[in-house]
């Protein structure tokens, strides 16, 4: 396995003073929290600078991670000496997410660890206990929202073995997703998260959908909004243009006099439910990029015909 | 033969799936005591329904107390700390969404589809 430089990590020296590497910490902590930060690899930083801090703030495993990283960090794959053995016992605990199923096996295998204690809270402490809630997240494409579809989901589950440790399992499971699911609405599989222990029921699975985004749609709530380009001719004079829904093509009526910005409701087009929402399509004048030479003298007679018409009177020029 | 993978049918969770404060404490993994601080600062709210006597939670406001729980536990926040922060992290999160669909509509306003 590749050796960690924990130092580099928290972006501190070999002899930083543990205050400083308390600042470190905490600094990236914040920067790097799934919760708070937005970068694609924030939970995989969030560890790492977690799992760091876990060794470093601790004289004892610094002293024998210092040890090792002269021995292991000369490049190369790292494994630890023969017949090492950590004195420093890990449980858990304390102020990180010290939790060693999150750790990397580097780590593990300089500590052990082997996955860490459940309980600790309030309801816990019962014999029999519910097995956890999983959360999860799905991305759905637009179509699939609207139309319902069948998706794998693949999640973690933390599982107790017989030695009480705690160990993670990857499941998929097949699921029916129902038809006009909305950003941020959720679906349960009960009984699907972790098993129970002592005759607890087992936890359930909670999934949280959230909708890809769409060339064309964009969502808001219920509703679906479309931006269609229509040309000045039927802006002017009205027209039925064939207009684009997640559903298939429907014919809509542009009234004459439309400005770009206009929005035409397509009731009951938006995504379906109790309360179905709607499609609004939003009007956009376009040019065609050339003209022929009768447009342009069309254009010129038009300009003369309605020479009381300012546009930018609303800027008072 | 190889056996057919079921397909799962799912619940669709709404305003009325709730929690009581036991089940609700069980879920998050919190002590009641955290839950009341949480509720005395406005970070979460139970669900009002009418005549209802006992604490009732619903879906978002256990997502609302995981969060909370991971911000306090990874950061070391205290409770007026993690309301104001997560208060923050709510604006930020629909000012986000209201960027990206403004950009979205700029961008076919530009006609650069």
């Amino acid at each position: 396995m590749e050796f960690k430089d924990y130092y580099a990590t928290l972006g501190v020296s070999e002899s930083a003073a543990p205050e400083e590497i308390k600042k470190a910490y905490r600094k990236l902590a914040r920067k790097y929290h799934p919760d708070v930060s937005k970068e694609a690899d924030a939970d995989e930083k969030f560890k790492d600078v977690g799992e760091a801090y876990e060794v470093l703030k601790d004289p004892e495993k610094r002293a024998e991670y210092d040890q090792l990283r002269q021995y292991g960090s000369q490049g190369g794959q790292f494994e630890p000496p023969p017949g090492w053995e950590s004195a420093a016992h890990f449980g858990g605990g304390g102020y990180t997410h010290a939790d060693a199923r999150g750790f990397s096996d580097f780590f593990e295998s300089i500590f052990g660890g082997g996955g860490g204690q459940r309980g600790g809270f309030g309801f816990r402490h019962q014999a029999s206990m519910r097995g956890e809630d999983v959360h999860a997240r799905l991305s759905l494409f637009l179509e699939e929202a609207f139309h319902g579809c069948e998706k794998q989901v693949q999640f973690t589950v933390h599982e107790m073995d017989e030695h009480g440790h705690v160990r993670a399992r990857q499941k998929t499971l097949k699921v029916k997703i129902p038809q006009g699911m909305r950003e941020g609405q959720h679906i349960r599989l009960k009984g699907q998260g972790a098993p129970g222990i002592g005759g607890g029921e087992a936890g359930d699975l909670f999934i949280e959908v959230e909708l890809a985004p769409h060339p064309h749609f964009t969502i808001e709530g219920r509703d679906i909004f479309v931006t269609v380009p229509i040309s000045p001719w039927e802006a002017a004079l009205g027209a039925t243009i064939t207009v684009p829904t997640v559903d298939g093509r429907v014919n809509v009526k542009v009234p004459k006099g439309s400005s770009s910005g206009r929005k035409l409701r397509l009731k009951g087009k938006g995504l379906p439910g109790k309360h179905p929402g709607d499609e609004i399509a939003v009007l956009q004048i376009v040019m065609p990029e050339q003209h022929s030479e009768k447009a342009a003298e069309l254009y010129a007679k038009l300009a003369e015909a309605e020479p009381a018409f300012n546009p930018r009177s609303k800027l008072g020029v | 033969m190889a056996k057919s993978e079921p397909i799962y049918d799912v619940e669709l969770i709404d305003a009325h799936t709730t929690f009581t404060l036991r089940e609700f404490c069980e879920r998050g993994e919190v002590h009641a005591e955290f839950v009341i601080k949480l509720v005395n600062y406005g970070v979460i709210s139970p669900v009002e329904e009418g005549e209802v006597r006992e604490w009732c939670f619903d879906l978002p406001a256990l997502a609302r107390l995981r969060k909370a729980q991971r911000l306090q536990r990874d950061l070391d926040l205290n409770v007026p700390g993690l309301a104001m922060s997560l208060d923050l992290l709510d604006d930020v999160q629909s000012l986000r969404r209201e960027v990206e669909r403004l950009n979205h509509q700029l961008r076919q306003l530009m006609g650069d589809w």
